[in-house]
């Protein structure tokens, strides 16, 4: 039964490292924001994607750290604290931030839906692999 | 039965994920393939929808201009303009039904946070193209410096923007129409004429001798009743000087072969994957069935019937087929859905996703489909197993 427990907790916290890495390396080199204006100048999206790297790297630093520590206490912490984290993220563009004018931009088309998708997917990973987490401890 | 089916799947773990991921292929590739091609589809309606006239006349120099169809038809931004007495020429051909002109200006990219978007002006009194469309989400009349902004312009209701020093006040918002009327901002023809006023005097603009009183861009007309759009067009390429007229319907026919293009690629591509996926699939059911003739054999020895045996087989198709079925639609509602834009760009064609309903329906048919190709693919192995002869495998000579 603990081996089962074992291997869903290990799968699910290599799925929640991989969501965080996929949302802080993507938001730089795959899903990023409009480039800079004709004049170097960037656009509101680009703080943004500063942004959602931000919290993209501290959320990838809880999922290291949620394969590194022993406790399962510790463990379960680590992995609520993903919830907030990837509501904010979901919540960063064109809510808290807004993004650029034209909802067909590349802001809007590409980086705003895969940080939504990414963030969610890594919340709700994060609440899953708590509540297996609480479930070892009943048993 | 039915639990020895599920314990069947979960004792083979790695057999059951093969099997799923391919109906989840099937299910991806139908639900995603119908989307995009029902998608195009909706957009070019909306498009000669859009469009809204029999005929359009632009001044002749327009067509000289590279990016004039993608003004027209794709949004680029761009303005023409010809003079009033050509369009009064125009107006008094025999033959013209329902006219309307229009007056376009692209804003500078300074005015707003990114870059320029089309404005269209047009005459609510005469206007029969645009004013269909504005009507759906706002019912009041234009006032002076009001505007209705595309569905893709990411403002609401009451927001202020400022064109060319002149403070706009968003009206209302168009419902998405999959064209280029969704990044389009429209007024009245006073408004743009106001809004070219400021520019000239700004200097931010160059019309050379071009009198923003005297001007219009474009005019939309409908065939009067008994003159066929063909004879109209030709009317007036004939007898106007330095206007050409389009039969509207001439305009998108470039857009409608590349549509038909990529339906039929998407098409083919769709075919092609069902048939290797049903070709797989039924391999994968007939490996697995010769592997487990024993065990087979066994729960014919200890009572099951050649039926239940039969039953067995399509149970565990069913039961993967209908799970691998609902991740691969699943998959491909999150790709398509949240990305329809980037798709939309991509393909640079009118995109116009179906309503929820019909996504459902679709979502629901490439479900069913893709399983019962699963449980057709296993029909076969199923059939095999039924009529397996029990004491022949128990020996060992198969």
């Amino acid at each position: 039964m603990n081996d089962k427990k074992n291997v869903k907790e290990t799968v699910l916290a290599a799925a929640i490292l991989i969501c965080s890495i996929c949302l802080c390396a993507g938001a730089k080199l795959v899903f990023h924001a409009c480039g800079p204006k004709e004049d170097g100048s960037y656009m509101a999206c680009h703080w943004a994607e500063q942004a959602i790297f931000g919290i993209g790297c501290a959320m990838t630093a809880i999922s290291v750290f949620l394969i590194a520590v022993r406790n399962r206490g510790m463990k379960r912490g680590l992995a609520l604290s993903l919830l907030p984290c990837g509501a904010v993220c979901a919540l960063i563009p064109n809510i808290l931030i807004k993004l650029c004018m034209m909802t067909e931009m590349r802001c809007h088309t590409v980086m705003r839906p895969a940080a939504v998708i990414f963030g969610l997917i890594t919340a709700v990973l994060g609440t899953v692999y708590a509540v297996i987490c609480k479930e070892e401890k009943k048993d | 039965m039915k639990s020895l089916a599920v314990k069947n799947l979960k004792g083979r773990s790695v057999r059951t994920a093969v099997l799923m991921t391919l109906a989840a292929l099937l299910s991806f590739t139908v639900l995603g393939g119908t989307l995009v091609v029902r998608s195009l589809d909706k957009g070019l309606v909306s498009l000669k929808a859009r469009l809204g006239a029999d005929v359009m006349v632009v001044p002749k120099e327009a067509t000289m201009k590279k990016k004039f169809e993608d003004m027209i038809l794709q949004g680029t931004t761009g303005y023409f303009y010809m003079d009033m007495s050509r369009a009064e020429e125009v107006m008094e051909r025999e033959g013209v039904g329902q006219v309307s002109p229009q007056f376009f200006l692209a804003s500078t990219s300074s005015s707003c946070c990114s870059i320029p978007v089309q404005l269209i002006g047009f005459e609510p009194e005469t206007d029969f193209t645009v004013s269909p469309w504005i009507k759906r989400t706002y019912g009041g009349q234009l006032g002076f410096c009001d505007i209705v902004a595309g569905s893709d312009l990411n403002v609401f209701v009451g927001d202020k923007l400022s064109f060319y020093g002149v403070e706009c006040t968003v009206a209302a918002k168009l419902e998405k129409t999959g064209t280029s009327y969704d990044t389009t901002v429209f007024a009245s023809g006073e408004t743009v004429k106001e809004l070219i006023r400021s520019s000239l005097e700004k200097g931010m603009n160059d019309f050379a001798d071009i009198d923003p009183e005297r001007s219009v861009s474009c005019l939309m007309i409908n065939a009067a009743d008994g003159t066929s759009p063909e004879e109209l067009v030709n009317d007036i390429n004939i007898h106007v000087k330095k206007v050409k007229a389009y039969k509207t319907g001439d305009m998108i026919k470039g857009i409608s072969d590349s549509l038909g293009g990529v339906s039929r690629m998407i098409g083919l591509l769709i075919a092609a994957v069902w048939v290797l996926g049903i070709v797989i699939l039924s391999l994968a059911f007939t490996m697995s069935v010769n592997e487990r003739r024993k065990e087979f054999a066994v729960l014919r020895v200890i009572g099951a019937s050649r039926g239940s045996l039969a039953g067995l087989v399509l149970k565990e198709a069913l039961l993967t087929c209908t799970l691998g079925s609902l991740a691969g639609a699943a998959l491909g509602l999150l790709v398509l859905l949240p990305f329809n834009g980037f798709i939309e760009e991509t393909l640079a064609l009118p995109f116009l996703l179906p309503g929820v309903g019909s996504i459902a329906g679709f979502t629901a048919g490439a479900v069913i489909l893709s399983v019962l190709s699963g449980a057709a693919a296993a029909a076969i192995s199923a059939l095999r197993v039924s009529r397996i002869d029990t004491g022949l495998i128990l020996r060992g000579d198969n």
